[in-house]
C-alpha cells in the first residue's frame, strides 16, 4: 500500500503536537506531585519557625518595602497607611513617586507631615532618573516612611531608585496599589533566616485576587470572589499558577520568575546585578534570569525560593480588552528576556539552568501559544482536507479538556486544603465551574493577547506598558 | 480500537475527576468540624490555666476536674492529634510567662496529659516528629534526656540538630560552647538567632572562658555565631574577634561582622585597626556601610582618612566620603576636590 | 468598681490576663482585636488598658498615638510580642504608656502596675 505525502505529514505533525502536549502533561503533573511534597514541608518548617517567634526576634534581617507609584492620588494616603502598618520590627517603607503629574507627592508631604532632606550626595550605585527631593516625615509614628520624588522613568527605574536608597539587608519589591498581608514580611523573611549552604536571592509569594472583596483602612477584611467571570477565572489560573507551577519549580531550584508585584531580594547582590533592567517590560523575569546568571558566574550554589501562602493580594482585570494588553505585555517581556539571554540556551557553562530549565522556558512558556496557534491552523487544515475524523477528535479533545479540568481542580482542591481563604461549597462550586469553562471562555482571550505580544515583537510595534486601567478595590472604613 | 481505547480513559478520567469532587467535599468537612473542636480545646485550655494560675476566691482549682474536661475533649492516648495540639498550647504558654507563673504551669503540666509523649518521638525516623520531640523536651524542661539530645546536634537535618543545639544550650548555657568546635554541618541565621536568645533568657551573664574555647573553630558559621553573641551579650572585650573578620574573603562572615559591629562605640585604637582593614573588605556596599559606620561613630571626621576615599577610591566611595565630608561642613575639601577635575577652576554664581 | 480593658489576641493570655483583673477588684472586658471593639465600649472611660500594639491597619507607633482618641483611659500598658529594644524606646519615648512588656513577661510585675 503506498502512502502519500499529504498522510506522512499527518502523522509527522500530529506526532510533534503528540510528544508536545505529552512531555508538557508529564510537567504539569510532575508539578503537582513537587508542589505537594513542597507545602507539606513548608508547613511542616513553619512549625519549627512560628510568626510569633520572628516578630519577637532581635537578630532577623532588616527589611525595605519599596512601592512605586504614578499617579496614583486616588489611593495613595490610604495604601501608605496601610504598608506602614505591617508587622515587622526592622522595617523601613520607601514610596517612590515616579514623576506622578497628579496630586500624590502633595496628599503624602500634607498626610504624613514630610520634610525634605539634604539630598546634596546622592549615592546612587543604579543609575536612575533624576531624583528631585527626598522626603521624611516630622512625626514620630512615621519615623519609617522615606518619600523619593523623582523624574518618570517607569517601574523598574523607580524601584531601582528605591533600592538605591534603602540600607537593609532585604529589600522587597512591589507596587503601592497591592494589599500585601499584615504578617507577609515575618513570613518572606523566613527562608533567609533559614537560608544554608545556598544563599537565598530572590523569594516570591503567591499572589491572589481580592476584586470585590471587602477592603477596610487597606486591609483586606473579607474575602470574596470576584462578581465576574474573568477575574473568577484569574483566580484559579493565579492558584494554578503559583500553588503548582511556582512550587514546583522550586523545589527543583529552577524558578526563574520572582513576580514583580511581590518579589523579596538580598540587596547587595541587587546592587551587584545592577537592579531592574528598565528597557524591557519583563523586568522581573529579567531579573531572576540576571541574579541566577550572577551566582552562576560567582560559582556560589544558590537559591529562589517560593511561599505557598497568599501573601499580597491585587485587582485582576475584568475587561477583555484590558486582559488582553497585559498578557499582550507579559508576552513582550517574555520575548525580550530570553532574546536577551539566549546564549543560556542549552549552555553547559549554567549547569542546569543553562540545560534544562531556560530551555523548558523558550519551548514550554514561550513556545507554547505558538504551538496551540499551529495546532488550530492545522487541525483546520486537515479537516478540511478529510484527514481528521469528527468522533475520534471529538473523543480526543474530551480527553483533553477533562486532563485539564482534573488539573485545574486537584490545584483547587490542594488551595482550599492547605488555606483558608475560599471556605465555603458556594466559593468552591464556582471556582470549579470557572475552571471548566476557562478552555472555552478565557483561553482563547490568552491565546489571542500572547500572539498579538509576538506580533508586535516580530514587527517591531513596541507600544511600552500601555494603559492598565484599575477599577479600583471597594473600600469600607 | 484508538475510539475504543479513548473512551476508556475517557471514563477514567470522569472517574477521576468525580474521586477529586468528593475528595474536597469530604476535606471541607473534615477541615470546619476540626477547627471547631480545636477552638474547643484551646477555649478549654485557655479557662483551666487562667483559674489555675489565679483561682478566685471560693473557687479553688480541681485538677480532677480538669483532667475530666480534657478527656472529654478527646485529649487521649489514641488521638495523638488532640494531644499535640495540647502540648503545643502548654509550649505556647509557658513560653510567655516568666516569674512563679513560669513555675506553677511547669507543676500543672506535670499533672495532666500527655506523659511522656516527646520522648516517644526522639524514637521517630521522621525529622519533623524527632524535631519537635526535641523542642518539647527544651521547653518543658525535661533535662533527664540529655543524652538523647546530644546525640543528635551533628544530625543531617537542619530542623532536628538546630532543636538539639537549642536544647543543649537550655540545660548547660554556656558550657555546651565547648561542642561548638565539633559541629560538622552548617548554623543556619535562624539556628544562630535561636541559640543566642535561649541563651540571653536563661544565662544572661556572659561566661566568656567557654565561649573563648570556640574561637578556635574555623568554620565561618561558628565565627558568625560568636560574633553575635558578642553582639547581644554586648561584650566589649571581646570586639577585637568581631574586627578581625571585617575583612574576611567571605561575604557572609563580613555581612555579620558589619552587623554586629554596628552596635558597638569602638575606641580610638579599635577605631584605627578598623580604617586599616577597610580597603580589604571585598564588596563596595559593605565598604559603604562600613564608612557610615565609621562615621557615625566618629565624635570628629577623620579628614585624612576620607580625603583619602576622595581621592583614592571608586566612584561609589567617592561621592559616600564626599557626603560625609559635606555633612560636617568640609566643604572647602569636597569643593577642592570636583574643582580639580576641571581644567578652569568654575566661578561661583 | 475600676474598670479595665485587655485587647491580646492570644486567648489563653487574654483570659488569665482577665482573671488577674478580677482578682484586682477590675470590671474586665477582654477581647481579641480592636476591630471587637462595640460602641459602647468607645463611650467608656477606662481605668486602664493592656492592649497588643500588633493590629491589622494600623502601625504600632500609630496605635499608641491614636488609642487615646478612640477610647478613652487613665493608662495605657503594652504587652506585645513585637518587644525588641527599638519599639521598646520608641514606645517609651511617646510618654504615652505606663508600661511596655515583651512576651515572655512577668504578671507580677503587672500586678504591681494595676494595683
Amino acid at each position: 500500500m503506498e502512502v502519500g505525502w499529504d498522510r506522512i505529514f499527518f502523522w509527522i505533525v500530529n506526532f510533534f503536537f503528540f510528544i508536545y502536549g505529552v512531555t508538557l502533561m508529564a510537567i504539569y503533573f510532575s508539578g503537582i506531585i513537587l508542589s505537594d511534597r513542597a507545602v507539606k514541608r513548608n508547613k511542616r518548617r513553619a512549625q519549627f519557625l512560628q510568626v510569633k517567634d520572628i516578630v519577637s526576634a532581635t537578630d532577623i534581617p532588616s527589611v525595605t518595602l519599596i512601592a512605586p507609584a504614578y499617579n496614583e492620588g486616588l489611593t495613595i494616603v490610604e495604601n501608605v497607611r496601610s504598608l506602614l502598618a505591617i508587622q515587622y520590627p526592622f522595617y523601613e517603607l520607601i514610596i517612590v513617586n515616579d514623576g506622578s503629574k497628579d496630586n500624590s507627592m502633595e496628599l503624602l508631604i500634607d498626610k504624613f507631615d514630610l520634610e525634605p532632606q539634604d539630598a546634596t550626595f546622592i549615592l546612587q550605585p543604579i543609575p536612575t532618573k533624576s531624583v528631585n527631593k527626598i522626603y521624611r516625615s516630622r512625626k514620630p509614628q512615621y519615623r519609617q516612611l522615606t518619600v523619593i520624588d523623582k523624574n518618570n522613568g517607569g517601574k523598574a527605574d523607580a524601584l531601582n531608585a528605591g533600592i538605591n536608597f534603602a540600607h537593609t539587608e532585604l529589600v522587597l519589591c512591589t507596587d503601592a496599589d497591592c494589599i500585601i498581608e499584615q504578617d507577609a514580611l515575618i513570613k518572606m523573611v523566613r527562608p533567609y533566616l533559614e537560608e544554608g549552604r545556598e544563599e537565598i536571592v530572590a523569594c516570591g509569594a503567591a499572589i491572589g485576587i481580592a476584586n470585590d472583596s471587602v477592603i477596610s483602612n487597606g486591609v483586606l477584611k473579607e474575602l470574596r470572589l470576584p462578581n465576574k467571570l474573568i477575574p473568577t477565572i484569574q483566580v484559579v489560573e493565579y492558584i494554578r499558577n503559583f500553588l503548582i507551577g511556582r512550587m514546583g519549580w522550586g523545589e527543583v531550584n529552577g524558578l526563574m520568575l520572582v513576580s514583580g508585584a511581590f518579589g523579596m531580594y538580598p540587596r547587595t547582590r541587587m546592587i551587584e546585578v545592577g537592579g531592574f533592567n528598565h528597557t524591557t517590560v519583563g523586568e522581573d523575569l529579567e531579573l531572576c534570569f540576571r541574579l541566577r546568571m550572577h551566582m552562576e558566574n560567582l560559582k556560589k550554589p544558590y537559591k529562589i525560593v517560593y511561599i505557598p501562602e497568599t501573601l499580597c493580594w491585587t485587582e485582576a482585570p475584568t475587561d477583555v480588552n484590558i486582559l488582553v494588553k497585559q498578557r499582550e505585555r507579559w508576552a513582550r517581556g517574555l520575548w525580550e528576556t530570553l532574546m536577551l539571554h539566549r546564549n543560556l540556551f542549552f549552555n553547559p557553562k549554567y549547569r542546569n539552568m543553562g540545560i534544562f530549565f531556560f530551555p523548558y522556558w523558550c519551548i514550554f512558556e514561550f513556545g507554547a501559544p505558538i504551538v496551540e496557534f499551529l495546532g488550530i491552523i492545522f487541525f483546520l487544515f486537515f479537516w478540511y482536507w478529510g484527514l481528521i475524523g469528527i468522533n475520534t477528535a471529538i473523543l480526543l479533545f474530551l480527553a483533553i479538556y477533562l486532563i485539564g479540568c482534573i488539573f485545574s481542580t486537584i490545584s483547587i482542591f490542594m488551595y482550599i486544603k492547605n488555606f483558608r481563604h475560599y471556605t465555603t461549597p458556594s466559593q468552591i462550586i464556582e471556582l470549579l465551574l470557572a475552571a471548566y469553562l476557562e478552555p472555552f471562555l478565557y483561553h482563547p482571550v490568552l491565546l489571542f493577547g500572547q500572539m498579538k505580544g509576538y506580533y508586535k515583537k516580530l514587527f517591531n510595534l513596541n507600544t511600552g506598558w500601555g494603559a492598565m486601567t484599575r477599577k479600583g478595590f471597594n473600600t469600607s472604613s | 480500537m484508538f475510539v475504543e481505547i479513548l473512551i476508556f480513559i475517557i471514563k477514567l478520567l470522569f472517574l477521576t475527576l468525580f474521586g477529586t469532587w468528593f475528595t474536597i467535599g469530604v476535606s471541607l468537612l473534615y477541615r470546619s468540624r476540626r477547627k471547631h473542636h480545636l477552638n474547643k480545646i484551646e477555649t478549654a485550655f485557655a479557662e483551666i490555666t487562667s483559674r489555675y494560675l489565679y483561682p478566685l476566691p471560693g473557687e479553688p482549682f480541681d485538677l480532677v476536674r480538669a483532667n475530666r474536661s480534657f478527656r472529654k475533649l478527646g485529649i487521649i492516648p489514641g488521638k495523638p492529634g488532640n494531644v499535640q495540639y495540647l502540648i503545643d498550647l502548654m509550649i505556647r504558654t509557658q513560653r510567655s510567662l516568666l516569674g512563679k507563673n513560669y513555675d506553677k504551669l511547669e507543676l500543672l503540666y506535670g499533672q495532666i496529659p500527655p506523659y511522656r509523649a516527646s520522648q516517644k518521638k526522639l524514637r521517630s525516623k521522621k525529622w519533623h516528629v524527632k524535631a519537635r520531640g526535641l523542642r518539647e523536651i527544651y521547653e518543658m524542661d525535661q533535662n533527664q534526656y540529655l543524652k538523647e539530645v546530644m546525640r543528635e546536634i551533628n544530625h543531617e537535618n537542619i530542623y532536628v540538630r538546630r532543636e538539639a543545639q537549642i536544647a543543649m544550650v537550655v540545660f548547660l548555657g554556656w558550657e555546651s560552647f565547648r561542642f561548638i568546635p565539633y559541629l560538622k554541618r552548617e548554623m543556619s541565621l535562624w539556628q544562630q538567632i535561636k541559640v543566642v536568645e535561649k541563651l540571653h533568657d536563661l544565662y544572661p551573664i556572659a561566661n566568656i572562658k567557654y565561649l573563648k574555647k570556640a574561637y578556635n573553630s574555623e568554620k565561618p558559621y561558628a565565627t558568625e555565631f560568636i560574633m553575635r553573641i558578642i553582639r547581644k551579650f554586648e561584650l566589649h572585650e571581646e570586639i577585637d574577634f568581631i574586627i578581625k573578620h571585617l575583612d574576611s574573603p567571605n561575604f557572609d562572615t563580613r555581612e555579620a561582622a558589619i552587623y554586629c559591629i554596628s552596635s558597638f562605640k569602638l575606641s580610638q585604637k579599635q577605631l584605627v585597626k578598623l580604617k586599616s582593614k577597610f580597603m580589604n573588605v571585598g564588596n563596595v556596599e559593605q565598604q559603604v556601610q562600613l564608612l557610615k559606620y565609621i562615621n557615625h561613630i566618629s565624635g570628629q571626621v577623620d579628614i585624612a582618612f576620607f580625603k583619602l576615599l576622595l581621592y583614592t577610591g571608586n566612584d561609589i566611595l567617592k561621592l559616600c566620603a564626599a557626603e560625609i565630608l559635606w555633612s560636617h561642613e568640609c566643604l572647602e575639601e569636597v569643593e577642592e576636590f570636583y574643582y580639580q577635575q576641571y581644567a578652569v577652576k568654575p566661578q561661583p554664581a | 468598681m475600676k474598670k479595665a480593658l485587655i485587647i491580646q489576641e492570644d486567648i489563653i493570655i487574654l483570659r488569665i490576663m482577665e482573671r488577674l483583673m478580677l482578682l484586682n477588684s477590675y470590671n474586665c472586658k477582654a477581647i481579641r482585636t480592636i476591630s471587637d471593639l462595640n460602641i459602647e465600649d468607645q463611650a467608656e472611660d477606662f481605668d486602664i488598658i493592656i492592649s497588643e500594639i500588633l493590629f491589622d491597619g494600623i502601625a504600632p507607633l500609630d496605635f499608641v498615638f491614636q488609642i487615646q482618641e478612640i477610647i478613652a483611659h487613665k493608662s495605657l500598658i503594652i504587652v506585645t510580642n513585637m518587644g525588641q529594644d527599638r519599639i521598646k524606646n520608641e514606645i517609651l519615648n511617646t510618654n504615652k504608656v505606663e508600661g511596655f512588656f515583651a512576651v515572655p513577661f512577668d504578671l507580677d510585675r503587672i500586678q504591681k502596675l494595676i494595683a
